[in-house]
């Protein structure tokens, strides 16, 4: 009798942990959005509320990709130079003129579908580590890019990116719906194909993989293709949001969409976590952002609340890590 | 190492070159090779490059690199990796100029406190990195995103002006040898001593090579992490501190790009980042080739964008080129 009454409690004290710990993220989004709405007025008003998403949407198209480098045990830090080349391929053409979006969108696919096969050829092929690789072929590119707009891009952003990228329809924003579209496409993609579950186990144990006859170099290589391509798409969005290029569009996407898919629980060594965990991920920290801004703090303020919001979540997932 | 077998048979002289260049390893006599042939195409493209003034240039453009290579070094011999390089650099450097403001009795506390600053950074990199237990590229990314915070939140824009005299850190000679760069060698001497020479030193390759088995037979990691880690912000604040004596003036914003820079003469002196071998010679040799590099692209009238190009390249190269080696004496 003393068991049972004895198991209850922790039964249920074992059931709420776990539910905090899988959802941590979820209901802290929740908190931090009630929190902000009594805390800081400006924050419930339809127009920021609209803003937010509409800032989140570039992010999230970064962080699919991410998520998916990160969950082989990668690292993409090219992916804020790919956006700012997709960004300057969209003003390089005909603006006057919707068609000329199929050209963008071929160029820049194709320069992202280079830049993929460049950084996965170097991880799996050269063994090189994904950090360094990643880095280089960034500097490449970077170099690429000023090399081609001499230092100083110019142009207009055509009219249908710039729609797709800052308006919205019934004030859900355009960008957001498309960042649904390409999230159910790839949360399906690892979820419910072979080839997502091969991520997965590529990620939880690469020896056991290539055992069961899994090929590993090959699943990595496609995921850092996949990552360019999904760089690329977030790039032409975020100029779509910004309407004028300059070389260094997408700045600092590279550690934001690495913090955001990481403070989504996917692990970074690799196989764990999921693309859903991701993209809230990716709201929290641009709502975190926004708040920071809305209750005051200077626009710089943003740096050091990136730096603390890494730290913590590290030390939270990893606990989780070492309980399990 | 693959010629190790010929010993006994060869002759005195042939056997001395290949001890030589056994000690030295492959990586440095493929930067020396390659200096020189630099210098040849120098002497060949212009006649401007072959002046003293040019090569004390050469000399006192590398300063800056020198110090953040030395850091980076030690930290990726130990199997680690340093990114709050430029973050570390931002803050010093305003700091310095901010504060110091002209006034020339503010000069030399203000010095000291930037190196301490810079120490205190990396000890906080390494304490972090020991407690969180997660891979130095995410910590030390995380705490250049903090401390590039603060460095602007301080100033947006360089600001204040150091006392007159101070840019003879950088721009002095002696025996026509820039004073920054023999301060940067006599701290590449050091650290190479320490390294070779002390027991310290093999602990640091220890922890590279195999850090549970460092750990193990009781070498006290942590401080070794501590000690390293603290190293490297030491470097990044004299990086900081010399910037501001070859510019006059701080710069907060960052973009200094000493990140991927500090990189690319480690890994060119063959030091590979998964740690445990190489040394500093090879990194200061890399730093030269490097500036070398930029200095006759220079002359050719190559524009920095076509330069990162190569710089960029060039790392790809040399780590695809080792990551051969090693996977062939596997």
């Amino acid at each position: 009798m003393s068991t049972t009454v004895l198991a209850k409690p922790k039964l249920v004290s074992h059931r709420v942990s776990r539910v905090v710990e899988r959802n941590g993220l979820l209901l802290f989004c929740l908190l931090l959005t009630a929190g902000a709405a009594i805390f800081a007025p400006g924050f419930r008003s339809p127009n920021n509320l609209q803003n937010v998403l509409t800032n989140a949407a570039p992010l999230g198209v970064v962080v699919l990709g991410q998520c998916l480098v990160i969950l082989v045990r990668g690292f993409d830090l090219s992916v804020a130079s790919v956006m700012a080349t997709a960004a300057v391929v969209a003003t390089s053409f005909d603006y006057s003129t919707d068609w000329s979006v199929i050209p963008i969108l071929a160029v820049s696919l194709v320069m992202a579908l280079v830049v993929g096969s460049v950084n996965g050829y170097l991880v799996t092929q050269r063994r090189v580590s994904p950090f360094l690789a990643t880095l280089a072929v960034m500097i490449v590119l970077q170099g690429i890019r000023f090399a081609w707009t001499k230092g100083a891009p110019s142009g207009r952003v055509p009219e249908l990116i710039r729609m797709i990228g800052s308006q919205a329809i019934h004030s859900v924003p355009i960008n957001l719906i498309l960042l649904v579209i390409l999230a159910v496409f790839v949360g399906v993609m690892l979820e419910r194909t072979a080839f997502g579950r091969k991520i997965y186990m590529v990620g939880g144990n690469p020896r056991a993989a290539e055992l069961v006859g899994v090929n590993v170099n090959w699943i990595t290589f496609l995921c850092y293709v996949l990552s360019a391509i999904l760089a690329a798409l977030g790039g032409l969005v975020l100029v779509g949001y910004v309407g004028s290029v300059d070389n260094w569009v997408g700045r600092g996407y590279e550690l934001n969409s690495i913090i955001a898919t990481v403070m989504g629980g996917v692990s970074l060594s690799g196989g764990r976590g999921s693309v859903f965990g991701a993209l809230v991920g990716a709201f929290v920290l641009t709502e975190i952002f926004n708040i920071a801004l809305l209750l005051g703090f200077p626009v710089q303020f943003q740096w050091v609340v990136k730096g603390v919001v890494i730290l913590l979540a590290v030390a939270v997932y990893l606990r989780a890590d070492r309980s399990r | 190492m693959t010629y190790n077998h010929i010993t006994s048979i060869s002759s005195l002289p042939f056997l001395f070159w290949q001890r030589f260049l056994n000690w030295l390893g492959l990586a440095v006599v493929i930067e020396i090779v390659v200096i020189a042939l630099l210098f040849v195409v120098g002497f060949l493209v212009s006649e401007h490059f072959r002046t003293t003034g040019n090569v004390a240039d050469i000399f006192e453009q590398m300063t800056g690199l020198a110090f953040v290579a030395l850091g980076q070094t030690v930290v990726i011999i130990t199997g680690g990796i340093d990114l709050s390089l430029d973050a570390t650099i931002a803050l010093t450097s305003s700091l310095l100029s901010g504060v110091v403001n002209g006034r020339a009795d503010l000069a030399a506390p203000m010095i000291v406190a930037v190196l301490a600053i810079g120490i205190t950074i990396g000890l906080v990199n390494g304490a972090l990195i020991l407690t969180l237990r997660v891979h130095p590229l995410i910590i030390t990314l995380a705490v250049a995103a903090v401390i590039q915070g603060f460095a602007l939140l301080y100033t947006l824009m360089p600001i204040g002006s150091m006392p007159d005299g101070f840019d003879s850190f950088a721009f002095e000679h002696l025996f026509g040898i820039p004073i920054g760069a023999i301060v940067a060698v006599l701290l590449f001497g050091l650290v190479g001593f320490i390294l070779i020479y002390t027991r310290l030193g093999r602990r640091i390759f220890a922890l590279g090579g195999e850090p549970i088995a460092a750990r193990l037979v009781g070498i006290p990691v942590n401080w070794v992490v501590l000690f390293v880690y603290g190293l490297s912000g030491l470097c990044a604040s004299l990086t900081g501190i010399y910037l501001v004596s070859r510019l006059g003036i701080g710069n907060p914003t960052g973009d200094t790009n000493f990140n991927l820079a500090s990189i690319t003469p480690v890994i060119l002196g063959g030091t590979p980042l998964t740690g445990g071998r190489g040394g500093v010679l090879g990194t200061l040799l890399g730093v030269l080739l490097v500036q070398t590099l930029n200095n006759v692209l220079n002359f050719l009238d190559v524009s920095t964008f076509y330069q990162w190009m190569i710089q960029g390249l060039i790392v790809i190269a040399a780590v695809s080129i080792f990551v051969e080696k090693r996977r062939r004496v596997a």
